[in-house]
């Protein structure tokens, strides 16, 4: 080995002087792309919430008049009927999956590697694909309908276009992203740690309450956040399963985009939208280290 | 410890199969009332798999446990009037220390200012102040503290049998002497049965009354420290006491034996007479061997080269070379200090010898 | 695990129930893209099976087309994604820098957000840039969702990066350029290939944003969503089930090059 290192080229060198800077640009194609494709759409959005009613133009003197009709008409109903349904999907799915997610961290072996790729396969196929099964399981004549008629001899109506067939297709579609977080979370629970509850004492329904709920609300908290987040604006689900039967504010949104022509009422509603949801998300982020759910080695 | 009166505690015949692999083999003892009873034996002997089973963990595939004299094999854990401080203490992460001792009152019910006055009183057993300790993150706690905290919340549960599997392994060898000593002290206090599970032998010697000396599965032995230490059953037994010479050896007839050192058999005296062609070990402990001054005579000796010596405090540690590949241990008192150059002449007398099986 | 026997059964029958009704939809588009009949109804008998529509369906220019936009705007989407992933996944795991934990949380970001509201933001957006709407803005709106989840994917590799590989380099004379190549992609390439896949599929299978981003074209996904709002048409489950078909079967070629993966990594790093 020779004495002396061999010398570095200059822009290794700049490289090498300030710290941090391989790790800034790294994160630059990242950021530039949120940049562009979501910082300035949701910017653009909040802009146009601000112009003059069924205009297109970015560039006119700024008015409230859209949050005026927001607030004067009843675009809350469609609002409450979307955080509704979306609050009933959260609690539907946390009831149904986590049995499922403690069985998949505590009990099952190689069969929770195959419950996992069998849900997730889902994630891969268009949900309208998937919720087009139900139609088809539960129209007039439908494979439920039908079965129901042949064998024992009940006469069926469409069971579809009502609420809690549109209920069905929310924690059907969004079942997945409840199920995998809550999966991490029971992880977090140590084996010996359950082991020593029932140890001393405790009943299995106590060691749920005391132990298994608490130290996996980690995975509670992000799995429903998730679940509520994406619920609240799903836009297929009703259509699909509920025809007209109930109007969800994402959709309400693409009406004034579409039908009714009023991008800038469109955009206020959006906004008050992304608002909202903003604050859920920040509020329930804020209060957990997603880092530490991940088992990854805390950031310095 | 009246040694006359009904075991806490019976394992009759349990066996214990997972699959093709038997952890435990028909393993057969009792616990006296009161008593500290350890069971040792290296890692893979079956020490843990016996101990899940006796506090409910798992079940045994045949045999029986008896607690008090009722069959237990199927009682759940919570049932059963048995706690176990587990090695990695499984102390609840999201409570205080004072919650986790409080835990199991909590469990049955009680009042919330009993269950806080009888936190304080075991955090004060246990030498934790309970003004600075009762509100503290068990995370927080160091790794002894933690053991206190653990042990505290056993004896909330107020166990017939309280059962360990190596808590102090992963603590510094000064703690653990230190909580070695207090776990004693605690036990003869409380007069509760200690069920003890360790891979330190010398851990068990130090604070038992009996142990039970476990080996793929099998009880090797049991019996007091004492005994065990005197006149160990077998080779395995006698190795897992530490530093022991054993020496291969197969007896030609009567009182006389072939040692094999791996070169030319050497011949030797033993202290009992056996069948002409019989396979056994001879134990010889280090302390009873010694330098032979010319002049001197001793029921055997040999030629030694000295190796090596190791100063152990107020002894000295040889190591002599019988031919090469075939050494032996020796420990004298420093008094002692042989005047022996690299050649000497080492022997034992017959008496402080013991024929064992393998 | 204290679990009794009837636990686990009970558990397993729990699971078995989930997963036959989480499959029930699947089973009914089969029975439909199955049926001879205009319009469907069940049971129906076995003469009236037929293989018809799925013929109809791999043949139809119109299928071709919408297909060709869906792999047109995955296999845009998956190269974006996957590029970018790469250096943000190091961002992410591998270096040390200020703004990294904030760069940590921002990365989730657009995983917990509406997608019809960003689709329909990046709409506006585009039509403010004068961009007519058509497959490549689509890709773009993709790539937006796709990349926090590329460099997940990525980062949770990049963790187990052994830093000393690259410092040894160096060491030896490499420039970053260089170690980039022969040592970070190599030892990344796995979570690189998964990412990919992941992409492709997440890409492939969405609707809320190439709802509003595709503009003249269209994805797969929407073309069945008018199908199915406009009234019954045969051929759609057939469609459908092309689709879960493709799909199951690119999971599966993933479990495989997980598992391959994992084995390969096992074997060099014992070779080491």
């Amino acid at each position: 080995m020779s004495d002396a290192l061999p010398v570095p080229p200059p822009k290794a060198r700049l490289l090498e002087r300030i710290p941090g800077l391989i790790g800034a640009l790294s994160a630059s194609p990242f950021a530039l792309l949120m940049m562009f494709g979501f910082v300035a759409p949701l910017l653009c959005v909040v802009w146009f919430g601000f112009m003059p009613s069924k205009t297109f133009s970015l560039v006119q003197t700024p008015t409230l008049e859209n949050y005026e009709t927001i607030f004067n008409q009843t675009y809350f109903k469609s609002a409450l009927w979307s955080l509704g349904l979306a609050a009933v999907t959260v609690v539907i799915l946390l009831v149904i999956c986590f049995p499922l997610a403690f069985a998949m961290a505590k009990i099952f072996r190689g069969a929770a590697s195959f419950i996992t790729y069998a849900i997730a396969t889902s994630l891969f196929v268009s949900e309208n694909i998937r919720l087009f099964g139900w139609v088809i399981g539960f129209m007039k004549k439908g494979v439920v309908g039908g079965t129901l008629e042949a064998w024992f001899g009940l006469q069926v109506d469409s069971l579809l276009y009502n609420i809690p067939v549109i209920i069905l297709g929310m924690v059907y579609v969004y079942l997945p992203f409840m199920l995998f977080p809550l999966v991490l979370g029971v992880k977090m629970v140590p084996d010996q740690v359950r082991e020593a509850a029932f140890d001393l004492g405790a009943s299995r329904w106590q060691v749920f309450k005391k132990i298994d709920l608490p130290l996996s609300m980690p995975g509670v908290m992000i799995g429903s956040l998730l679940v509520f987040v994406l619920s609240v604006g799903a836009i297929s689900e009703a259509k699909i399963l509920g025809g007209q039967k109930v109007v969800t504010i994402a959709s309400d949104i693409e009406s004034e985009f579409t039908y009714a022509q009023n991008w800038p009422l469109g955009s206020a509603l959006s906004t008050m939208f992304i608002a909202l949801t903003t604050v859920v998300v920040f509020f329930a982020l804020s209060r957990f280290d997603l880092e530490k759910l991940l088992g990854k080695k805390p950031a310095e | 410890m009246d040694e006359s009166a009904a075991p806490i505690l019976e394992v009759a015949n349990v066996t214990k199969r997972f699959g093709k692999f038997t952890a435990v083999n028909d393993v057969s003892f009792a616990i006296a009332d009161g008593e500290f009873f350890t069971l040792v034996g290296p890692s893979g002997s079956g020490k843990t798999t016996l101990l899940r089973m006796l506090v409910g963990m798992e079940k045994p595939t045949t045999g029986e446990l008896r607690l008090r004299g009722k069959i237990v094999n199927d009682l759940a854990p919570n049932k059963r009037p048995t706690c176990m401080v587990f090695q990695s203490l499984a102390l609840f992460p999201h409570m205080s220390v004072g919650k986790n001792v409080e835990f199991p009152l909590a469990i049955r019910g009680e009042r919330e200012g009993d269950r806080r006055t009888r936190a304080w009183e075991l955090l004060k057993l246990l030498h934790l102040d309970p003004n600075r300790y009762y509100d503290k993150n068990v995370t927080q706690c160091s790794g002894g503290e933690r053991q206190r905290v653990a042990l505290a919340r056993a004896l909330a549960y107020d166990p017939d049998i309280l059962f360990f599997d190596e808590p102090l392994s992963a603590l510094d060898a000064r703690l653990r002497k230190t909580l070695q000593k207090e776990l004693k002290d605690i036990q003869r206090s409380t007069k509760k049965t200690f069920c003890y599970v360790t891979h330190s032998l010398e851990e068990a010697m130090v604070m038992s009354d009996r142990v039970a000396i476990l080996r793929s599965g099998v009880i090797e032995q049991i019996g007091q420290p004492d005994e065990i230490y005197a006149s160990p059953k077998n080779a395995f037994v006698a190795e897992f006491m530490g530093e022991v010479n054993l020496l291969d050896i197969t007896v030609t007839g009567g009182t006389s034996a072939e040692w094999d050192t791996g070169r030319k058999p050497l011949v030797i005296n033993l202290p009992a007479s056996l069948d002409a062609g019989t396979k056994r070990k001879l134990l010889i402990r280090p302390e009873s061997l010694r330098f032979i001054a010319p002049g001197e005579s001793a029921g055997n000796t040999v030629p030694v080269r000295i190796l090596n010596q190791f100063s152990l405090g107020s002894r000295i540690q040889y190591h002599v070379e019988v031919v090469p590949g075939c050494t032996l241990t020796v420990e004298r008192l420093r008094e002692e200090r042989s005047t022996a150059t690299a050649e000497a002449l080492l022997g034992w007398d017959l008496a402080d010898s013991q024929i064992l099986e393998s | 695990m204290i679990v009794t026997r009837t636990q686990k059964a009970g558990f397993s029958l729990y699971a078995g129930l989930v997963l036959l009704v989480f499959y029930f939809p699947v089973f009914c588009i089969i029975v439909a893209s199955l049926s001879k009949k205009r319009f469907f109804s069940f049971p129906y008998a076995s003469e009236d099976m037929t293989f018809k529509w799925y013929a109809d369906a791999l043949n139809s220019p119109q299928v071709h087309d919408f297909v060709g936009v869906s792999l047109r705007i995955a296999s845009v989407t998956a190269l974006a994604s996957v590029t970018i992933g790469f250096f943000s996944a190091l961002a992410y795991a591998r270096y040390r820098w200020r703004g990294r934990q904030t760069f940590q949380r921002l990365v989730l970001l657009p995983l917990f957000f509406p997608q019809s509201v960003l689709g329909l933001a990046l709409l506006m957006w585009f039509n403010f840039l004068d961009v007519t709407t058509a497959w490549w803005t689509a890709a773009i709106a993709h790539t937006v969702w796709i990349a926090p989840i590329t460099t997940l994917i990525i980062s949770i590799q990049a963790y187990g990066l052994d830093e000393s590989l690259e410092e040894a380099a160096r060491d030896m004379g490499a420039t970053r350029w260089q170690i980039l190549r022969k040592i970070t992609i190599p030892l990344l390439l796995p979570g690189m290939i998964s990412a990919t896949c992941f992409a492709v599929l997440l890409s492939w299978g969405n609707f809320a944003l190439s709802l509003f981003t595709t503009g003249a074209d269209s994805a797969l996904p929407e073309w069945l969503y008018a199908r199915m709002t406009s009234g019954y048409q045969p051929m759609v489950p057939a469609v459908g089930v092309i689709n879960v078909g493709v799909a199951i079967l690119l999971v599966i070629i993933l479990f495989a090059i997980v598992r391959w993966s994992t084995r390969k990594s096992r074997t060099s790093a014992l070779s080491h």
